[in-house]
C-alpha cells in the first residue's frame, strides 16, 4: 500500500474527534479528492482540517473567492471524475442554491455539508437552529429531489457521511449532510473502522459502462427509473455537451419537460425503500410516538426512558434521512397512535407539516419548538406526560 | 440545401476550401446568430485552429457562459466536449476542472456581462491565481441575449434598451482589470483581424498560465440598428452614419480600433470609446497554480 493509501485512514481505534473533523476524516475514507469552501462560522473546521489533509492523500482543497465559486468548482471537479464536496453554513447555502438547481439538472453527484446556524439573516452565527431543513429540500429554482442525512453523534458523523457519498454516486442527486453548530462542534469518542471494513463500505467513482445512456431514464418495459453511472470529461464517457435544459439519457434537449421533471424526482422517491434509513426505539408497544431527527433525537431517547420508568408506553421514531421523507413508514408507525410529538430545533415544525400529512386526523401532532437552544429530556417528558393523562 | 452532416472523406489542401471544410466539422450547420453577427466568424475560427493543432477534445474541454455566444457550442468542434456553465461562473467551474484534472486546459467562452458583470469576482480571482486556461472574452458592448440592454462595456453615448437616452456610466475595460488582477497573457482583437485572433489564441494555447484575448464583436441587431456610429455626439455637429447591417458594423469596428503601438502616442480623449487591439502583456515567469499546488501536495505527502 502506497504512503497516499496509508494516509487516507485513520488508525482504527478510539479517536477523540470533533464534529467537523470526524465529517472530513469520513469524507476521506470516503475517497474525497476535491474540495472546494469558504470559511464560515460554523463549518469552517472542515475546510481548515481539509487544508491540512487533503494534500497529503493527493487530492486538492481550495479556499475559492465566494460561496458560488465553491459549488462551481465542485461540480467542475465532479464532472471530470473526482469525488467532491463543499461545506458551509446557511447563508452559503442561498448563495449556492443557484448551482445546486443546475447540479440537479446535470446529476452530478456531490455532497454537500451544512452546518446549519441560527438566521434569517446573519443571526447568532454559533447558535444551532434547524432552519435549513426546508430550504434544502427545496434547494434552488425549480423541481428536483434531494437527499438529506441527519446524524446526531460524531460517530454517526463518521459512518453517514460515507453512505452519503456512496448515495451522491448512485443516485446522482445533491446530497446534504444536515449537521449543525453544536453537531459540529461537539467533541466525541469516534471509533474508527478499520481500512478493510471502510472500503468495503464505499462505492468508487467507475467509469460508466454504456457510451449512450448517461442521464436517468424511464425503462419503459419495466417502468423502473435507470440511473446509469455519471459520465466523466476527458473520457469518451460524455456527451458532446451539459445543457441544462430538459434532456434525454443522452443529454440532448428534449421537448418533454414534464417527463424529465418526472425521471428527475422518481428516481428517488421509487427507491425510498433503500435510501430512506429510519430508526425505531421502544415502539413495539408505543401509544404516543415521538418522531424526531438530528439532535432533539438525544434527548427523546432519554426522555422516554423516563417515561418508561413510569409506566407510559412511549417509543421513538427517528428520521435519519430527512428528505426523501418516508411517508409509508411514518404512516404505518402513527397509524394507531393515540398522539405523535414532534421536538424540533426550530419554530415552523418543518417535519412536524409532513408528520401532519401523514397522521389521521383525529390523532393530535404536537410540536415542541426550540430555537438556539436544546431540548431538555424533561421538556419532552412534559408534553409525554399532559398527552399521556 | 439539407442541413445535417455532409463529411468529407479527406481534409481539403486549399486554404479557402478549408474554411467550408470547417463548417463541416461544426456538426450543425444551423446557427441561431443573427445576420451580421460575430459569433460564427469565432466560432469558425476557434474550429480551425483547433483542426491545425490537431488538439485532443479531451485534454481541451470548453466551459461556455451564458450569453448570445451560448449558442456557439453547435458550432465548435463536434468532438470538443462542451459543458454550458451557469451566467457568470464559468471561471469557477474551469478552476475546478482543472484542479481535478491538471492535464486539462480548459477553454472558457465568456461574454462581456458574464465575465465583467456578474462573474467579475470570479474571473478576477482566476487571473489572480494565474490558472492554466484561456479566457475567450467577447466585447459585443451589449446584453444582447435579453433584448439590447446597457452592459458593462457598454460605449459612452449608446442606446440601449436600459439606456433609451444615453450611456452615461464609465465602460470597464477587461483587458485592464485582467492585467491588474495578474493574468499573465492578455491581448484583445477583433473579429475584423481574423488573423491576429488566430495568433493570439496559438499563442495562448502555448502559454502556461491564465490568458484572457478579449474579442470586440458586433451586434447588429441590438446595436447597429439603433445606434449611429457617432454614438450620440450628434448634438456636437458629428454626423453619424447607420451601422445596420455586418459589414458596416465590421466598418464601424476597424474604424474604432487603435492598434497598441499607435495608441501609446495618443491621449486618453483621443482614446475614448476606442477599442485599443495587441498583445498587452505575455509574462511566462511566473508561477502556475496547478503547478505550484502540485508542489505542496509534495511537501504534504512526504512531510512529517
Amino acid at each position: 500500500m502506497s504512503r497516499v493509501e496509508e494516509k487516507r485512514f485513520l488508525k482504527p481505534g478510539r479517536h477523540l474527534l470533533m464534529g467537523n473533523v470526524a465529517m472530513s476524516e469520513a469524507a476521506i475514507a470516503a475517497g474525497l479528492r476535491f474540495f472546494g469552501g469558504y470559511p464560515i462560522t460554523p463549518s469552517t473546521e472542515v475546510i481548515e482540517h481539509l487544508a491540512y489533509r487533503l494534500p497529503q492523500v493527493g487530492g486538492v482543497c481550495m479556499q475559492m473567492e465566494d460561496e458560488l465559486a465553491s459549488i462551481n468548482a465542485v461540480i467542475g471537479a465532479s464532472l471530470v471524475g473526482v469525488k467532491a464536496m463543499t461545506a458551509t453554513s446557511g447563508p452559503g447555502l442561498s448563495l449556492m442554491a443557484e448551482t445546486i438547481s443546475m447540479a440537479a439538472n446535470l446529476e452530478v453527484p456531490f455532497v454537500f455539508c451544512d452546518v446549519q446556524r441560527n438566521g434569517p439573516g446573519t443571526g447568532f452565527v454559533t447558535e444551532p437552529h434547524h432552519n435549513d431543513v426546508g430550504f434544502m429540500r427545496f434547494c434552488g429554482n425549480g423541481e428536483f429531489q434531494v437527499i438529506t442525512i441527519a446524524p446526531i453523534n460524531c460517530q454517526e458523523l463518521f459512518d453517514l457521511t460515507i453512505t452519503a457519498f456512496n448515495y451522491a454516486e448512485l443516485y446522482r442527486a445533491p446530497t446534504f449532510i444536515m449537521s449543525d453548530a453544536y453537531l459540529g462542534h461537539l467533541h466525541e469518542i469516534v471509533e474508527i473502522p478499520s481500512k478493510e471494513e471502510i472500503l468495503e463500505r464505499v462505492i468508487e467513482r467507475e467509469l460508466p459502462d454504456d457510451f449512450v445512456k448517461k442521464f436517468s431514464y424511464k425503462d419503459e418495459t419495466t417502468g423502473e427509473y435507470v440511473i446509469p453511472k455519471p459520465p466523466v470529461m476527458g473520457t469518451d464517457y460524455c456527451p458532446g455537451m451539459f445543457l441544462h435544459q430538459p434532456h434525454n439519457y443522452e443529454g440532448l434537449p428534449t421537448p418533454k419537460p414534464m417527463q424529465f421533471i418526472e425521471t428527475l424526482i422518481e428516481k428517488i422517491n421509487s427507491r425510498k425503500d433503500e435510501i430512506c434509513m429510519t430508526e425505531e426505539y421502544k415502539l413495539d408497544d408505543a401509544e404516543i410516538i415521538v418522531i424526531g431527527y438530528g439532535l432533539p433525537v438525544r434527548a427523546s431517547y432519554r426522555a422516554v426512558d423516563m417515561a418508561r420508568e413510569e409506566g407510559i408506553k412511549v417509543g421513538v421514531f427517528r428520521l435519519i434521512t430527512v428528505w426523501p421523507f418516508p411517508d409509508e413508514r411514518v404512516k404505518k408507525i402513527v397509524k394507531n397512535a393515540r398522539a405523535v410529538i414532534v421536538p424540533e430545533l426550530n419554530y415552523t415544525g418543518m417535519i412536524a407539516e409532513q408528520v401532519e400529512r401523514v397522521t389521521p386526523l383525529e390523532t393530535p401532532v404536537i410540536k415542541i419548538p426550540k430555537v438556539c437552544e436544546f431540548h431538555h429530556p424533561n421538556d419532552i417528558l412534559k408534553k409525554i406526560k399532559e398527552v399521556a393523562k | 440545401m439539407s442541413i445535417g452532416r455532409m463529411l468529407p472523406n479527406e481534409k481539403p489542401e486549399h486554404p479557402y476550401v478549408l474554411a467550408s471544410y470547417a463548417g463541416s466539422l461544426f456538426g450543425n450547420f444551423a446557427t441561431r446568430f443573427c445576420s451580421g453577427c460575430g459569433y460564427g466568424i469565432i466560432g469558425q475560427l476557434y474550429t480551425r485552429v483547433f483542426e491545425d493543432l490537431k488538439l485532443d477534445p479531451k485534454l481541451y474541454p470548453t466551459i461556455i457562459g451564458i450569453g448570445c455566444y451560448s449558442q456557439i457550442l453547435l458550432i465548435v468542434p463536434a468532438k470538443s466536449q462542451k459543458i454550458l456553465a451557469l451566467h457568470g461562473r464559468a471561471p469557477a467551474v474551469a478552476t475546478g476542472m482543472k484542479m481535478a484534472n491538471p492535464k486539462m486546459k480548459p477553454i472558457i467562452f465568456s461574454g462581456d456581462g458574464d465575465c465583467l458583470g456578474i462573474g467579475g469576482n470570479h474571473f478576477i480571482h482566476l487571473c489572480r491565481r494565474n490558472l492554466d486556461c484561456i479566457v475567450l472574452l467577447f466585447n459585443n458592448s451589449i446584453y444582447a441575449m435579453t433584448g439590447g440592454q446597457g452592459a458593462p462595456t457598454t460605449l459612452y453615448g449608446a442606446k440601449s434598451t436600459t439606456t433609451p437616452y444615453k450611456m452615461f456610466e464609465n465602460r470597464s475595460d477587461g483587458v485592464k482589470l485582467a492585467i491588474a488582477a495578474g493574468a499573465t497573457y492578455v491581448a484583445r482583437t477583433t473579429v475584423a483581424h481574423p488573423r491576429t485572433f488566430i495568433k493570439y489564441f496559438k499563442k495562448a494555447l502555448k502559454h502556461k498560465g491564465t490568458s484572457v484575448i478579449e474579442i470586440v464583436t458586433p451586434c447588429v441587431t441590438y446595436f447597429g440598428r439603433k445606434n449611429l456610429d457617432s454614438l450620440g455626439a450628434e448634438y456636437l455637429g458629428v454626423k453619424g452614419e447607420k451601422m445596420d447591417t455586418g459589414g458596416k458594423m465590421i466598418d464601424w469596428i476597424k474604424r474604432n480600433t487603435v492598434r497598441i503601438n499607435q495608441a501609446k502616442f495618443m491621449s486618453e480623449e483621443e482614446l475614448f470609446n476606442k477599442y485599443v487591439i495587441g498583445e498587452f502583456k505575455y509574462d511566462p515567469s511566473k508561477p502556475e497554480y496547478s503547478e505550484e499546488y502540485a508542489k505542496i501536495q509534495k511537501i504534504a505527502m512526504e512531510g512529517k
